[in-house]
Order: structure tokens, then C-alpha cells, then sequence
């Protein structure tokens, strides 16, 4: 039943998983609470660019994948943040430009075509002890910034033109929120890859989000959520000889549909506990 | 005795023309000053200059002390996973550096405002589930814990049934009463008339002064731009001829300019 979890590289994604569960639990909160969940998803597109980018030419491939994603992010989070209608059209048209610029520079720039399909969805049982530093990094640099600017976070959410009255007058906080939303993009792109990044990042926040009524223990039960859905999804994938990546994508949609569905049948239950 | 505003041909604009000039008046502490305008008369614009997000164009604006803004309930997010002291808790962030997490002394400060707004036993509660009243109340809370000198309240009343607007209008009163200032947009003629001022704003400055000098007809067709209808002395007070606005309230909710 546990044989799976003896494997070395097994047991290595599975401390990568529990690094990122740390990461998409705590920052996945924000991204749902702030409506930033496809920039999320575009951003991790746009680094799959900078990853083929850094594979060809021959520069650490993080780095390529998280300046690309800063690039985006930034763009998209400075229109989103001035209401321009029309920016999720935007959003839409570079994430498609950037996974076409990434397959034509994979095939035809760099002949790179094999990795194309572990760069779009990951590759959890071959990653090395650089993605696990990456992983564990990127979740300090969440800890430490939502225990720091959470609550300037949660007031320029609540309502954003009394926040502007309030003194969070400054673009500093919502501006580092979008760097740190390209850092998770990147740090979760050799578990589940630049399609399936929101599988970790957004998808469990959203479930438990259906049932958390303030952001600390909303955010303790993402971490817990991502971290089951991960084990269970590798325990899964070398069962089944399925791609990890995938199969994690699949539970997560699946809780969050059973979750959504058992709220939508149980309407006075949940009122009743309110 | 030193004004808590003070305003003298005052226009405000965003970068091009102004859209509301010519604003010149006092607001003296104590005092509760009724802001009539049609919707795209300018309160907005006014408020956010008052709250420094928006520079003279020309003109002069003292404000001594703090203002802080008490935004209509509905344009925060009900949804949101926020308890009443989460919100007031927001009234401290201007009070501490960023990268300094609320004190203890914070909380208290927090706690001690939702009291005197009379919502302590609400503190923990869902802001989303309280009623519309009660979070016009959390977010004056919010309001009082940045120790602000002078509030600008948009529309407070819009969509409290009766006990509450009056819950609120004492709150008001009180709050008066302890030398603050209180700006309150509104389109309620009756109860602009029970306040101290009244300022009437359509793109310029129509009338300012007290309640019986400024609801004149005249002024009140050049605000509202002759949408004003008298009806039959029936509601509230069966003496007197009940003045409406028409139309009634549309607010947009995006950029108000």
C-alpha cells in the first residue's frame, strides 16, 4: 500500500509537494481573495517562454521562467489594478502568445520539442534538489510577506477606494503581492508545470474557500488540502503510472467540484452553522 | 475657534477641466453639514479632495487634523473573510509603519471603537452577515480608530429601514457632540434640514449655509437641475409638504468622477 512512498525519488516529491502546499495554501488565499487567479494561470504561461528561452541559451532555468512571469504579472496586475475594462482580453491574448512563442522557439529555435511536455506539465518524479531549494525558498518569501503585509493585502481588498483614504496609499504592497504571485508561478512549474500551475495555486484555495469565513484558518486549511491532494495524487500516479502533475490537477478539480456541489445540495446546513 | 475645513474658491478636477469649483466653506467642529448634489455633481470629487487624494487646481483647502472616509457599505466586499474587528482593525494601518503588524494596543484602540459604536458584542462576527446598519456602524468604527477629526460619510442612509437610520442619525449626533465634524452626502431634504449646514454641490457650489437659508426652491432646482417634485402632505409628517429628489439614487460604482 506505502511501497510507492520508499521510492528516493518519490520520497523527493513528495517533500517537494509539502514545500508547495505551504506556498498555494498561503499565497493561493490571496490570489482568490484579490481575483488574481488567471494572471496566475497566464503568468505561469509566461514563463514557459523564459524556461525554453533559458534551456536554449544555456542560463538557469528558473531565472528565465520567473523574469518572464514578472514581466506579465507586473503588466497585467498594474491594467487589472487601474480597472481598465478589458484587461482579462489582454491577459487572454498574451497567454496564448507566450505558449506559441514557447513551442516555436522549443521546435524550431532550440530543437528542444522533448521537454516541451514536461515544461507544460511538469515533471514531479524527475526533479532535482534545485526545485526543492526553489520550493522551499519561495515559501519562506510567502510566510514572511503575508505575515508582514497581510493585513495592507486584506484592506486594498475589502474595499479599494477606502484603502486609498486609509493610508495604504502606497502601490508597494499590491505591487510585491504580483512578484510573489510570478515567484509561486515558477516555484510550482516542475511539480505540475505552466499549464497546470493553478491546479496548486488556485484550485485548493478555492475550495476552501467555500467553507472559511476568516483568512488564517483559511489558509492553514489550503496548506493541509494542497498537501493531501499532493500525496494522495503521487501515491496515485506511481500506482497508476499516470503523469503526477495531471493526476494531482484531477483530484484537486474533483475535491473542489464535491465540495462545491455538497454546499450547493446542503443550503440550510451551512446556514444553520454560520 | 479654528475650523476643522476650511475652503475658499476651491475647484478640484482630474488632471483636465474641473469638475466641481467655486466650493468655498467652513466646516466649524460640532458641526454636521448635509452635501446635496445630484450623482456626478461632484460629492465624490469633493470628498476625495477633502481626503488629500486630489489637489486644488486652484483655490485653497485647510484641513486641520484627520479626515477619514466612511465608504457606503456595499462598495466593500461582503463577501470578504473579515470579522467587525478585522475591519476596524483597517483604521490602524495609517497609524504604524508597513512592515509593523497591529499591537495590542491596536486591537484594544479597535475594540474600544466598535464599543462606542455599540457593536462590541459584534466584534467576532462576519462583517458580510451583519446587517446594513451595523456595518455603516463597523466602518465608522474603522473610522474612529484613525482618531479622525472629521468624517465623510456617502449616502449612510441609503438602504437602512427605519430603526436603524435613527440608530444612526444619534450616532451622528453624538459624534457631533464630542467636537467632531461630520460631512454627510445625502439626498434626503428633511433630514439635511435637521443638521447644522447644508452645502449644495452641482459641478460648482449652488448654496452654502444653514438648513433654512439654502433649501430654497431655487437652490434645490439648481442642484438637482429642476428634478424635484412636491408630494401631497402625507409621509412623514402630515403638516408639512414631504420634497423629493427624482430621480432617485443611481450610483455607479466605478471610478466616480
Amino acid at each position: 500500500m506505502l511501497e510507492p512512498f520508499q521510492l528516493p525519488f518519490v520520497q523527493r516529491a513528495l517533500v517537494e509537494l509539502l514545500l508547495l502546499a505551504v506556498l498555494a495554501g498561503t499565497l493561493g488565499c490571496w490570489i482568490v481573495l484579490r481575483g488574481l487567479a488567471f494572471p496566475a494561470h497566464a503568468a505561469a504561461a509566461a514563463a514557459f517562454p523564459g524556461l525554453v528561452l533559458a534551456d536554449g541559451l544555456g542560463f538557469a532555468a528558473p531565472l528565465g521562467g520567473f523574469g518572464a512571469a514578472l514581466l506579465f504579472a507586473l503588466a497585467v496586475g498594474r491594467l487589472a489594478a487601474r480597472e481598465r475594462s478589458g484587461h482579462d482580453t489582454l491577459t487572454a491574448l498574451v497567454l496564448v502568445a507566450a505558449l506559441a512563442a514557447g513551442i516555436v522557439l522549443a521546435s524550431d529555435v532550440f530543437h528542444s520539442a522533448a521537454s516541451v511536455e514536461s515544461l507544460l506539465f511538469g515533471s514531479l518524479l524527475a526533479i532535482g534538489p534545485g526545485d526543492v531549494r526553489l520550493a522551499a525558498a519561495a515559501a519562506l518569501v510567502v510566510l514572511a510577506a503575508t505575515w508582514v503585509l497581510g493585513a495592507r493585502w486584506l484592506a486594498a481588498g475589502f474595499d479599494p477606494s477606502a484603502a486609498r483614504a486609509l493610508g495604504v496609499r502606497s502601490p508597494l504592497p499590491d505591487t510585491l503581492l504580483l512578484v510573489l504571485v510570478a515567484l509561486g508561478a515558477v516555484a510550482v512549474l516542475s511539480a505540475v508545470g505552466a499549464l497546470l500551475a493553478t491546479a496548486l495555486l488556485v484550485v485548493p484555495a478555492a475550495t476552501t474557500r467555500l467553507f472559511s469565513d476568516r483568512v488564517v484558518p483559511w489558509q492553514l486549511a489550503t496548506v493541509v488540502l494542497a498537501a493531501a491532494e499532493g500525496t494522495f495524487g503521487v501515491w496515485l500516479a506511481v500506482k497508476l503510472n499516470a503523469p503526477p502533475g495531471a493526476t494531482i490537477a484531477v483530484i484537486a478539480g474533483a475535491v473542489f467540484a464535491l465540495v462545491a456541489a455538497g454546499r450547493a445540495l446542503a443550503p440550510r446546513a451551512t446556514e444553520a452553522t454560520a | 475657534m479654528t475650523a476643522l475645513l476650511e475652503a475658499g474658491g476651491l475647484a478640484v478636477g482630474y488632471g483636465g477641466p474641473p469638475v466641481l469649483t467655486d466650493v468655498s466653506f467652513r466646516l466649524e467642529p460640532g458641526e454636521r453639514i448635509a452635501v446635496l448634489g445630484p450623482n456626478g455633481g461632484g460629492k465624490t470629487t469633493l470628498f476625495r479632495a477633502l481626503l488629500g487624494e486630489l489637489g486644488p487646481s486652484t483655490g485653497t483647502l485647510s484641513v486641520s487634523g484627520r479626515c477619514a472616509s466612511v465608504p457606503q457599505t456595499e462598495r466593500s466586499r461582503l463577501d470578504f473573510p473579515v470579522s467587525a474587528l478585522d475591519v476596524a482593525l483597517m483604521g490602524t494601518i495609517p497609524g504604524r509603519p508597513w512592515w509593523r503588524r497591529p499591537s495590542r494596543a491596536d486591537r484594544a484602540a479597535a475594540r474600544a471603537a466598535l464599543a462606542r459604536v455599540d457593536l462590541a458584542d459584534r466584534a467576532e462576527r462576519t462583517y458580510g452577515e451583519l446587517s446594513g446598519g451595523q456595518r455603516q456602524r463597523v466602518l465608522i468604527a474603522r473610522a474612529l480608530v484613525q482618531d479622525a477629526g472629521v468624517l465623510l460619510l456617502d449616502e449612510p442612509f441609503t438602504g437602512l429601514d427605519a430603526t436603524s437610520a435613527a440608530r444612526l442619525e444619534a450616532l451622528l449626533a453624538e459624534l457631533a457632540g464630542e467636537g467632531r465634524g461630520v460631512l454627510i452626502a445625502t439626498h434626503d431634504l428633511e433630514q439635511a434640514r435637521r443638521w447644522d449646514r447644508v452645502l449644495c454641490v452641482n459641478g460648482r457650489q449652488v448654496a452654502f449655509g444653514e438648513p433654512d437659508e439654502v433649501l430654497t426652491p431655487e437652490a434645490l432646482a439648481a442642484t438637482y437641475g429642476g428634478a424635484i417634485v412636491t408630494l401631497p402632505p402625507t409621509h412623514p409628517d402630515p403638516t408639512a409638504p414631504h420634497r423629493v429628489i427624482l430621480p432617485p439614487h443611481h450610483h455607479h460604482h466605478g471610478p466616480a468622477r
